[in-house]
């Protein structure tokens, strides 16, 4: 048993006929692209206040301009930067501690298991909001910090799921026989168990991104972030009092497709990655 | 391994870790309840009423008996509302049960069906045209959908109320009362099941096609057994674990999960009040839904660590599996 | 005894509504029907809950006083048209006695039956003086004497001027046959506790939903209310509630008038009665220093703040603090027109220079501040603003490095409270109530406890006019006063105020009420459009 499969081999060509993975890349591309060319897409300086407040769409101003005055294209540029950044850090932390905590659990089992699932009770039971309120007000830490605050909070999600994955897994002839063969733990956790779940991660990796995201939208709406920070979450928050005006269509509206334009983005590239990464699933994409 | 008793003791030694930490964590909260409740108002209290206020607020007898108090189930009185504790937390419980748990279930199941279907139709139209549309889905954050459906729904077309749980104090009879908190719950309950059915069908999606593969199934399918018995009696096995793994720790998010959309609703419920609770610094509250949805989560998964056993005879999480 | 009293009361609400359904229907005047007998008129609350409305148990704010008005009577009530009888039906000031004394409404009725006696008022200071109701000060009352069955007499040590407003329009009566036999009021939360003579009697409140009933007195003694019952509602989304008819009177965004005058709602305004204003830590340098106070105020550019954070709809504060609808606003108080240059040229007189950074600073030490801001609840409804992002754009193109920090309001006010901050942004009401807000607002020895309070000392002659202001029992030499303490508060800046946000209300004109927001705002001064005066017959 134990097959090994290449997943290099004719990649590029197998990936670039997949509609699944062409849409997220050109999405992934399309939104990479607004985040570097932002300096030359729009020329206005998202935190000026100088235009007339609630200012329509105009040539100037392609999405018009907020109720502070500031111009709104600029600011969902700003925003999508800032949004990204806070998600791809979170997500990967919050991941990284998550697949080693599930594995490991469900390797060693017994007291290993028990003490990191009970943490990761711990954990889940305690409302992050309300450490996230502790500590930005008493240390008002970077968003950074926050992130990782975050991320270090949110594992426990991510590692129960790889963890009740590995349970079963672990009893698979495959694994039994590479354990009799004399395989170390850490080779088994390493070369088997860990890249036969990678769809595991990349959809919980996307969910990962999508909890920073919805969680940074949640915590500016508490106004626990810096209210100078753009961020994607930040601008819908400040367009919600506003919705039974005209303006919802140009300000709340566009935050909003974009958020979820990263989140399908990374949804797609996991659903087509899982398929080539899935050595059992060769067969169902081959044919 | 641990036995079964070892198992409870490791469960039992946790919820005294979380009534500890219950206990401390308010306190490091900045402020206190009498500045949050007195300081912004149109009062101005002397140094005396002051200190009279905060000694006869005074409820802080140690951990000990702290825990003493809670064995006999008193859980405090809150500060801002001189109720006794658990009853606020009982009053707004079956509240947040109907939107969360209702969501939560309703997300749960249908979630399974359709991800169970779509990964059996894998490559197929359907399966595209569901996986998109989820994966757009999705990306839509609640406090977007939250408002899109106000906006539309109690907004421009005023067919649903804006907010609140119930008309109230009004006299209905039953099946009155029961039609209105269901139009009351429609938008927020939709909100939310916009919000995580995406996420279980995904899931139930991802872990289906992870066992369409094996050779069970084609054991089953050679047996001639019907294709819906292979479906789910065999196959979809497999996806009930990190189903009932992920419905285990939504329930975690049972407290502050629906905080946005019961703000954008009005909606009453355990997040609202813990929410406020912060606002004012009403420490004993803050105390007592914290350490009741800690050990509520724990409970769960106490629960949830024997049907894993069920559904998967595999999993022998308290014996001596293998 | 409780119980039958209710039940008897709620089948004469349904008789009561039946008969005017009826009278509609026959006499086919559907119009005229909203005047005749309202069933009930609901109320929107952004946060809903604000206690119990008993002078204990309500929240110390505006809206729980407002809650706990409806149950409780005052000896006066501030009207549309200013103080109009209520418990008493007369009072005069006699100086010889020096007392207040008030003549009672015979007519008038606890929500059990009993009369309301001189006693109870005489009980009332008693009460209050040994269980502090936190909205009254009784400092300046020596005691209280009856007279008769209904008339009694307050006694001061001596002469305060805000006795009517302060007093007399704010301390709601007790009633002395429940109360004496309570030994903590604090905690005293029966059914018996909110037994008023108000128009209303207290029937429920729901601290899960935040909603609150309120059922008419049909023995109070200025006629039956308009509406037969009172509720008040927790509804986030004002605007879809009013339209879907889920509410009848709310507080609004000023964006959300126009769109709903086109529906058919009625919009009442604010006179300038909620300020919004920058509080210093005039305890630390280089803020102790009056010129860089005053450049501050140079520096700010407050119609800018208006337009930027509240799109307009606001105007500019008066820096005498004392809104400039009252009564004793001075119009000769001085001000500090946005003026970036004589901003500059007062800090280069207290040794400041821009740095190679292009900020500014002092013997090599950057001038850095620290500015708090924090979602501001105004009038019951918590608004983000940018306000904390105006100031500092306005501050550092001045050259003023500035550090904006938003933190939960909770932790801004410990902050503040500590003097652990530099600049922050804060506002209150009352401005537009009697000119006591200015001691509370300034001296330490009034507000110590208030976050809102600048507490500031150093200036010996503005404590000294504060007092005596207090003293002053002639209108015109209390007029006086208050303009020096004006004038004085605006030359030393203990704190800089900003403006005066536009604060709107719509109600459905359906239901026949027409509400208004009082002159001088309800009791002590609270901006909120929701007085039992409205409801009167």
């Amino acid at each position: 048993m134990g097959a090994r499969f290449d997943p290099a081999a004719g990649l590029g060509r197998r990936l670039l006929a997949d509609p699944w993975f062409v849409t997220g890349a050109s999405l992934s591309l399309f939104l990479v692209l607004l985040v570097v060319l932002s300096p030359w897409l729009s020329p206005h300086d998202p935190h000026d206040m100088g235009y007339a407040a609630f200012a329509p769409p105009s040539a100037d101003h392609w999405l018009g301009v907020n109720d502070g005055g500031m111009d709104i294209f600029a600011e969902l540029l700003a925003g999508l930067r800032n949004t990204l950044a806070f998600g791809l850090v979170t997500a990967s932390a919050g991941l990284a501690i998550g697949i080693l905590v599930g594995l490991a659990s469900a390797w060693f089992r017994g007291v290993v298991d028990q003490v990191l699932m009970r943490v990761a009770d711990l954990l889940l039971a305690i409302p992050a909001v309300m450490i996230l309120i502790l500590l930005a007000s008493f240390y008002r830490p970077s968003p950074w910090v926050l992130a990782l605050v975050l991320a270090s909070l949110a594992w426990p999600t991510s590692a129960r799921l790889i963890r009740s994955q590995a349970l079963g897994l672990r009893t698979r002839p495959h694994i039994a026989a590479a354990r009799q063969m004399g395989g170390s733990s850490a080779y088994i956790i390493g070369r088997h168990m860990m890249p036969e779940l990678f769809p595991l991660y990349l959809i919980a990796f996307a969910s990962k991104v999508r909890m920073a995201v919805f969680m940074e939208a949640s915590l500016s709406f508490l106004g626990l972030f810096d209210p100078t920070r753009k961020s994607l979450g930040r601008m819908i928050s400040d367009a919600l009092p506003f919705y039974y005006l005209d303006v919802w269509w140009h300000w709340l509206l566009p935050p909003i497709v974009l958020l979820t334009l990263l989140i399908m983005a990374f949804t797609f590239l996991a659903v087509s990655l899982e398929r080539f990464f899935d050595p059992r699933l060769r067969a169902a994409w081959a044919d | 391994m641990l036995t079964w008793r070892g198992h409870l003791l490791a469960y039992l030694l946790t919820a005294l870790v979380m009534v500890y930490l219950s206990y401390r964590l308010p306190g490091w909260l900045p402020g206190d309840f009498v500045t949050a409740m007195y300081a912004d108002s149109h009062v101005v209290l002397g140094a005396e009423q002051e200190a009279a206020l905060r000694e006869r607020l005074q409820v802080d007898g140690g951990f000990g008996s702290y825990l003493l108090a809670l064995a006999r189930l008193d859980w405090g009185t809150s500060h801002a509302f001189r109720v006794p504790v658990s009853d606020l937390i009982l009053n707004a419980l079956p509240w947040t049960l109907l939107l969360m748990g209702g969501a939560h279930l309703l997300a749960t199941m249908l979630g399974f069906v359709a991800g169970v279907e779509a990964a059996w139709r894998r490559g197929g139209r359907i399966e595209r045209t569901s996986v998109g549309g989820m994966t757009v889905l999705q990306g839509v954050p609640e406090i977007g959908t939250g408002v899109l459906l106000l906006m539309v729904f109690a907004y421009h077309l005023g067919w649903l109320p804006a907010g609140g749980g119930a008309t109230l104090y009004v006299d209905h009879g039953f099946a009155e009362r029961a039609l209105d908190v269901l139009r009351h719950l429609a938008l927020p309950l939709a909100t939310l099941l916009l919000a995580w059915f995406p996420g279980n069908f995904l899931l139930a999606r991802a872990s289906m096609v992870l066992v369409l593969g094996q050779s069970f199934l084609d054991t089953a399918r050679a047996k001639g057994l019907p294709p819906i018995r292979v479906r789910y009696a065999h196959a979809a096995r497999n996806v009930l674990l990190p189903m009932a793994t992920r419905f285990g720790l939504r329930f975690a998010f049972m407290v502050t999960g629906a905080l946005v959309v019961e703000t954008i609703f009005s909606y009453p419920g355990l997040g609202t009040l813990l929410f406020n609770a912060i606002g004012a610094r009403d420490l004993p509250l803050i105390q007592g839904i914290v350490l009741f949805s800690s050990l509520a989560v724990l409970g769960i998964n106490l629960v949830l660590e024997s049907v894993y056993a069920r559904l998967d005879p595999r999993v022998r999480v308290y014996g001596r599996a293998l | 005894m409780n119980l039958v009293q209710h039940r008897r009361n709620g089948s004469n609400w349904i008789i009561r509504v039946g008969l005017a359904l009826l009278l509609t229907l026959t006499a086919g005047l559907p119009a005229g029907s909203a005047e005749e007998a309202v069933s009930e008129i609901r109320i929107a609350d952004g946060r809903g809950d604000w206690g119990q409305p008993n002078p204990y148990l309500h929240y110390p704010r505006g809206s729980g006083y407002v809650r706990m008005s409806w149950v409780f009577d005052t000896l006066v009530w501030k009207g549309e048209d200013g103080f109009q009888p209520a418990l008493a039906r007369s009072w005069v000031f006699d100086s010889e006695m020096q007392a207040f004394v008030f003549e009672l409404q015979p007519e008038a009725r606890w929500h059990d039956g009993e009369p309301v006696t001189a006693e109870d008022v005489a009980f009332t200071i008693e009460l209050f003086r040994e269980h502090p109701y936190y909205w009254i000060r009784l400092d300046d009352v020596s005691h209280a004497e009856v007279m008769d069955t209904h008339r009694v007499a307050i006694h001061l040590h001596r002469p305060y001027a805000p006795f009517i407003p302060d007093i007399g329009g704010t301390m709601p009566i007790m009633p002395a046959h429940i109360w004496r036999e309570v030994e903590d009021p604090n905690t005293f939360t029966g059914p018996a506790a909110f037994i008023g003579s108000g128009p209303y009697r207290f029937v429920d409140f729901d601290p899960v939903q935040s909603s609150y009933l309120y059922e008419a007195f049909p023995d109070y003694y200025l006629g039956e209310p308009k509406a037969g019952r009172l509720v008040y509602l927790r509804a986030g989304q004002a605007i879809a509630a009013l339209r879907n008819r889920e509410v009848d009177l709310a507080s609004i965004r000023p964006e959300m008038v126009e769109p709903l005058q086109r529906q058919g709602f009625e919009i009442v305004q604010d006179e300038r009665g909620w300020n919004k204003k920058l509080m210093i830590n005039h305890r630390k340098a280089p803020f102790d220093e009056r010129a860089f106070r005053q450049a501050l105020a140079h520096a700010i550019d407050r119609q800018a703040i208006i337009d930027r954070s509240q799109r307009g709809f606001g105007r500019p504060a008066s820096f005498g603090l004392l809104s400039p609808d009252h009564d004793l606003y001075s119009p000769d108080t001085p001000d500090y027109a946005h003026d970036p240059e004589r901003a500059l040229e007062l800090l280069r007189q207290l040794g400041y220079g821009p740095g190679p950074d292009g900020f500014l600073q002092k013997d090599g030490e950057p001038l850095e501040v620290e500015l708090l801001v924090s979602n501001i609840t105004a009038g019951g409804q918590t608004a983000a603003d940018r306000d904390g992002e105006v100031i500092k754009a306005q501050l550092e193109r001045l050259g003023i490095r500035t550090d904006l920090v938003n933190l939960e309001q909770g932790s801004t006010d410990t902050r503040i409270r500590e003097w652990n901050f530099d600049l922050a942004v804060s506002g209150h009401g009352g401005i537009a109530g009697d000119a006591r807000i200015l001691n509370e607002m300034i001296s330490s020895a009034h507000g110590a406890g208030s976050v809102n309070s600048a507490r500031f000392d150093a200036h010996p002659e503005l404590n000294r006019l504060l007092d005596a202001q207090l003293r002053a029992m002639d209108p015109e030499e209390r007029r006086g006063i208050v303009a020096q303490i004006q004038h004085l508060h605006a030359e030393e800046l203990p704190a800089i105020p900003l403006y005066y946000p536009d604060a709107f209300a719509a109600f459905n004109p359906d239901s026949g009420v027409r509400w208004f927001y009082t002159p001088g705002g309800i009791a002590k001064g609270i901006p909120i459009p929701q007085n039992k005066v409205s409801l009167f017959p």
